[in-house]
């Protein structure tokens, strides 16, 4: 087959041809969502609130489970982590379904429920982060007479952070990404703008709700990634360039 | 195409699209629409068991957006649906002016005309929409009307209202109303779900106000009452079965079965047969059939 190397010509003067309308739509597509500014920004606030309560109680509930998951004479690892795995099958939207048939309808169900899907990427990154810790690094505390709980704090944690913070920047960008459907069940959000978009068939209303999730789902990830690079130590940071 | 098998497979693939696509459309299926409420889910199962029992093959097509649904029709996608006179007239067409009932009917039939869509005889269900409140509630308050309750808000009572997100956006919905009556809503009282939490979050009292369908069974049945529309803002939304010209003219006897459905609906019929599905819990097959069978549509 030939036509691969000039497919270039068609596919340039395709997109030439898309671009230039597109261009001059840009701007009506930029006018047509600052009409919608005032409820872009109290229902990001909304959403954003949403996700900062589940996310901190998600961090505050996961690690915990996740070290008691790694410590060796914790048996039933497998059996939580088989728990989480059905948790991570759920969709979504049956979690949240669930949530409002046990706590009604509004913002408290919603942040149940993205809490529970928040929980599980964390907790499991936890679990993971930990066991990879080199063997001959515990054993080499051990031998320098350190308590386990001194192992844990000084040795296992610090070594983890890194993979544990990648668990926890992946499940609150999904959080962001998830929280939308909380509008279903009467939690608000940005999920307003989409669904009376999708519902009337008003593509810049959906825009207008889709762009900025999409924005605050990379710019929670970019200020978790800044929180990290802080936190993290660097001689634990692997591949940093350097090493 | 120097590749011979690719060749012919191109050439066979061509066959095959020309052969599907130039099948009789007597033969094609009816594509049967319907809204995402429970009224609407209704009257899709109603339609298709009712077309189903008269030979017709039929495709299912429920719970879109309004104006998702309307747009597929006048696109070719979906053939039939039942729709409301109000909505056509006011979210559709565009007309701001306020008719009676009988001519909201003249005038969409009309206008949609244009549009290749033939509005059959209308039922005699009005589906308006309403604001409802919890009976006691509204007694304690003294609402009785929407005037009422723009008094009340006005003077400085905070009242949340729970709406779906379609209402809160339609050029018959929440602004609209607003304007029309002279009060406002505060954004943090405004709460919008999917249509059917609305009666649950009033039932609960996390709510004070709902927007409710005035066939609705949840209406008496959760004991609510419907604050009269004392400035008639709201149109006839008289429920009606809209067909496609040509799906019509290649079927013509669609009219008369879908007419005779139509002839049997009246508020109250609708009201019973919502709530069975909504406080009774019965499955929508069997409330369609049951239906069906007793106004004597199918034997």
């Amino acid at each position: 087959m030939k036509l691969a190397q000039y497919s270039w010509r068609p596919c340039l003067a395709t997109a030439l041809a898309v671009c230039t309308p597109a261009h001059a739509a840009g701007r009506d597509i930029v006018d047509g969502l600052m009409q919608f500014r005032s409820d872009i920004a109290y229902q990001s606030i909304q959403l954003m609130t949403m996700v900062a309560i589940a996310g901190a109680l998600a961090i505050v509930a996961a690690v915990p489970l996740g070290i008691c998951m790694s410590r060796p004479a914790q048996r039933r690892a497998a059996v939580i982590m088989q728990v989480l795995n059905v948790g991570q099958a759920i969709p979504k939207l049956a979690l949240l379904a669930l949530a409002m048939s046990v706590l009604g309808i509004g913002t408290v169900p919603a942040i149940f429920g993205l809490w529970v899907a928040t929980l599980l990427p964390i907790a499991q990154n936890t679990y993971e982060g930990l066991r990879a810790v080199p063997r001959a690094l515990i054993e080499a505390a051990t031998g320098m007479g350190m308590t386990p709980l001194q192992i844990l704090w000084r040795v296992e944690l610090p070594n983890a952070l890194y993979v544990i913070f990648a668990g926890i920047r992946t499940a609150l960008a999904i959080t962001v990404g998830t929280a939308p459907l909380a509008f279903l069940i009467g939690g608000g959000g940005l999920g307003e703008l989409i669904f009376t978009g999708i519902d009337l068939n008003d593509f810049t209303m959906l825009l207008a709700g889709a762009i900025p999730i999409a924005l605050l789902a990379i710019l929670t990830d970019a200020v978790l990634g800044l929180v990290q690079r802080k936190l993290v130590s660097r001689g634990v940071t692997p591949c940093d360039g350097k090493n | 195409m120097k590749n011979p098998l690719l060749a012919r497979a191109f050439a066979l693939t061509c066959v095959l699209l020309t052969a599907f696509w130039s099948t009789p459309s007597s033969a094609a299926p009816i594509v049967v629409g319907g809204k995402n409420f429970t009224e609407q889910q209704l009257m899709t199962e109603i339609t298709t068991q009712l077309l189903e029992a008269k030979g017709f093959e039929i495709v299912k097509k429920d719970g879109m957006g309004s104006a998702v649904l309307r747009q597929a029709q006048e696109n070719g996608q979906i053939d039939l649906y039942w729709e409301y006179t109000g909505t056509s007239l006011i979210t559709y067409n565009k007309v701001s002016e306020r008719f009676s009932p009988e001519d909201t009917y003249r005038k969409v039939k009309e206008l949609d005309a244009a549009k290749g869509l033939v509005w059959l005889n209308p039922s005699r269900a009005n589906n308006t929409y309403s604001l409802a409140m919890n009976a006691d509630e509204a007694n304690k308050q003294g609402i009785v009307s929407i005037s009422d309750l723009a008094q009340a808000i006005r003077s400085g009572k905070a009242l949340r209202f729970a709406c779906n997100s379609e209402f809160y956006a339609r050029p018959d919905g929440l602004r609209p109303l607003e304007k029309s009556y002279g009060f406002d809503f505060a954004r943090a009282k405004l709460k919008r779900m999917d249509t059917g939490l609305t009666y649950q979050a009033l039932k609960d009292r996390q709510v004070d106000i709902a927007l409710v369908f005035a066939t609705d069974g949840r209406v008496p049945a959760f004991n609510f009452v419907i604050l009269k529309d004392d400035k008639g803002f709201f149109p006839a939304y008289a429920l009606t079965p809209v067909v496609r010209k040509v799906v019509l003219d290649a079927n013509p006897s669609l009219a008369p079965i879908l007419n005779a459905l139509s002839e049997k609906l009246d508020a109250p019929t609708m009201a019973r047969l919502n709530a069975s599905v909504d406080v009774s819990r019965k499955s929508l097959r069997e409330v369609a059939r049951d239906f069906l069978k007793q106004s004597g549509l199918i034997g």
